[in-house]
């Protein structure tokens, strides 16, 4: 009894144990050397604990900026990254190993509908995956769920998605692409297809972005990390600026205020930097397994790639989709206060990735026009949505963020607005 | 009704002939490019590169296509035809490789596809 206890209470308690145990059965399943099981089980182990460090750095510099940006502004200011709602989840909910048991019931639930409908795509974005098994999770346990509940719900919700959304992005993808033997697998395709609506309608008859010529003066995105320093060290040096010295000092101590906001930015483009570091070790080992078995067990499987793969067909609509995508955040940003929701910073990683594929997608049906308007549009868009979950994932103890990709977003209003209220008449 | 099948089996007759002739054709280029290859500098090789990618992906000789194609993307990384065509044919490689059960050469073109998409992404980065 001893041992079962300790087992269970002081070893399968720490998520970092556990996923490396899932890591380790999957290996075994896989009947890989005995090596590459160790191996591969230690380095999971080592990428969630990469990962909680990352996080744990972005919450000190999160916590930080909500602290000047209230004393400067009187308001709240979030700032929207999925990173860090993985981050804060997996450690300060404690839900790392019930987002690590989704994620495997998203890739499963995934594999049976590819299966057994109509719909034979494999998502094969595993990063994505673990966004939306975040999600569903963190909003799965709010509505009342636990237990292997919140894991088949989660996946079931997950896995609906990895198919639905590159069904509905299929026509206009084979449009861009001319074939229908590859998909799209990125989660913000609500939001491209809400882009390629606006733009079809406002678009007729526009001239391509690929007769465009762009003077090349974004050099700064060529580095990601470079690219969210851009934009986060202006935001924490201007808000500490009018959050005044004598509130900054409190904070900064012996440091310089102004000083310390710029040293606080940089902490949080670390903290990104660390944290996906982290989930790159964490899924090195499960994804590949996971494709070898998915694309096995559905031989005509369409495979659903990340968003890149749409990028050769239309570079100058990917430029012109991020900016004019950029410009809709920052009109959202100033607009939404208004409404009585809280002011979203612009997120430049997801401005960048889903800003430039809806340039694609705009493109494709609208032309230039239907870019330029489609692509405001989609940026307020992408601000409304993750907007709208800042009470609950504040209520929930969240610091300072919020979800991006809109269809983790969605998912999220989908178990806030339908599964609590059902999950609340049986309670 | 014996009419209509006659005139059909005339047709594919006709369709794998014109096939034939195509390949032919295909071939004939092939040769020609492979000729030009020999005696040129470093700088055209890159557009002879692509033709034969493009044309041995015509003739459906799907190795050769992506042995020319990656020749040319080590070379020059301008986003267009030859990343859709490479992406394209890593897809067609995988699913082969899926038929024939070859567990490692399904890894090989996934991991292949997913380096192509980091090139892509930096690439396109470092264009702006």
């Amino acid at each position: 009894m001893v041992v079962i206890d300790f087992i269970i209470n002081s070893i399968l308690t720490q998520a970092s144990i556990t996923i490396a145990l899932i890591a380790f059965a999957g290996l075994l399943l896989q009947r890989k050397p005995f090596g590459e099981v160790m191996s591969g089980s230690f380095k999971t182990m080592l990428g969630f604990l990469v990962l909680s460090a990352g996080s744990s750095i972005i919450v000190g510099s999160l916590l930080y900026f909500g602290d000047i940006f209230s004393e400067g502004f009187g308001m709240e200011g979030i700032v929207p990254s999925i990173e860090a709602i993985n981050g804060q989840a997996m450690n300060d909910l404690g839900l790392a190993n019930q987002i690590a048991l989704t994620f495997l019931a998203i890739f499963i639930f995934n594999i049976i509908l590819a299966r057994f409908t109509r719909w034979k795509y494999i998502f094969l974005t595993g990063q994505a995956i673990l966004w939306m098994a975040t999600m569903t999770t963190v909003f799965g346990s709010a509505a009342g769920l636990s237990g292997i509940g919140l894991i088949l719900v989660g996946g079931l919700v997950g896995g609906v998605f990895a198919v639905a959304m590159p069904a509905i992005a299929q026509p206009i993808v084979k449009k861009i692409t001319g074939t229908d033997d590859i998909a799209l697998g990125h989660f913000c395709t609500i939001g491209y297809m809400f882009a390629a609506g606006i733009s079809k309608v406002v678009g007729k008859n526009s001239d391509s972005t690929e007769n465009i010529k762009f003077p090349k003066g974004l050099g700064f995105l060529s580095d990601t990390y470079l690219s969210v320093a851009m934009v986060m060290v202006p935001l924490y040096v201007i808000t500490s600026i009018f959050a005044g010295g004598e509130f900054g000092s409190e904070l900064s101590g012996d440091v310089n205020y102004i000083v310390y906001a710029f040293l606080q930015a940089v902490q949080f483009v670390v903290g990104v930097y660390v944290l996906l570091s982290g989930v790159r070790l964490l899924l090195a080992e499960i994804v590949p397994a996971f494709r070898g078995i998915a694309l096995k067990v559905v031989p005509d499987a369409k495979p659903a790639l990340d968003c890149p793969v749409l990028f050769p067909y239309a570079p100058n609509a990917v430029t012109a989709g991020f900016i004019t995508t950029t410009i809709g955040t920052v009109i959202a940003m100033f607009v939404l206060p208004w409404f009585g929701l809280a002011m979203i910073l612009p997120g430049m990683l997801t401005n960048f990735f889903a800003g430039g594929t809806a340039g694609i997608f705009m493109n494709a049906v609208g032309g230039k026009r239907g870019v330029l308007i489609g692509g405001i549009a989609h940026g307020f868009f992408i601000t409304l949505l993750p907007a709208l979950l800042v009470p609950h994932l504040n209520s929930l103890g969240f610091v300072n963020t919020t979800a991006t990709d809109v269809d983790t977003v969605t998912a999220g209003l989908l178990f806030e607005w339908f599964i609590q209220p059902i999950m609340n008449l049986f309670a | 009704m014996p009419f209509f099948k006659k005139k059909k089996k005339e047709n594919e007759t006709k369709t794998v002939q014109q096939q034939e002739v195509k390949k032919e054709h295909l071939s004939e280029q092939i040769e020609e490019y492979l000729t030009k290859l020999e005696s040129t500098e470093s700088e055209d090789q890159i557009h002879i590169f692509n033709m034969l990618g493009s044309l041995y992906f015509e003739m459906e000789d799907h190795d050769n296509a992506i042995k020319y194609y990656e020749k040319s993307i080590d070379q020059n990384k301008t986003l267009g035809k030859v990343f859709t065509d490479l992406i394209k044919l890593y897809n067609i490689k995988r699913k082969e490789a899926t038929k024939e059960g070859d567990r490692e050469a399904v890894q090989v073109y996934l991991q292949k596809s997913d380096d192509l998409m980091k090139l892509t992404k930096d690439t396109i980065r470092g264009n702006m």
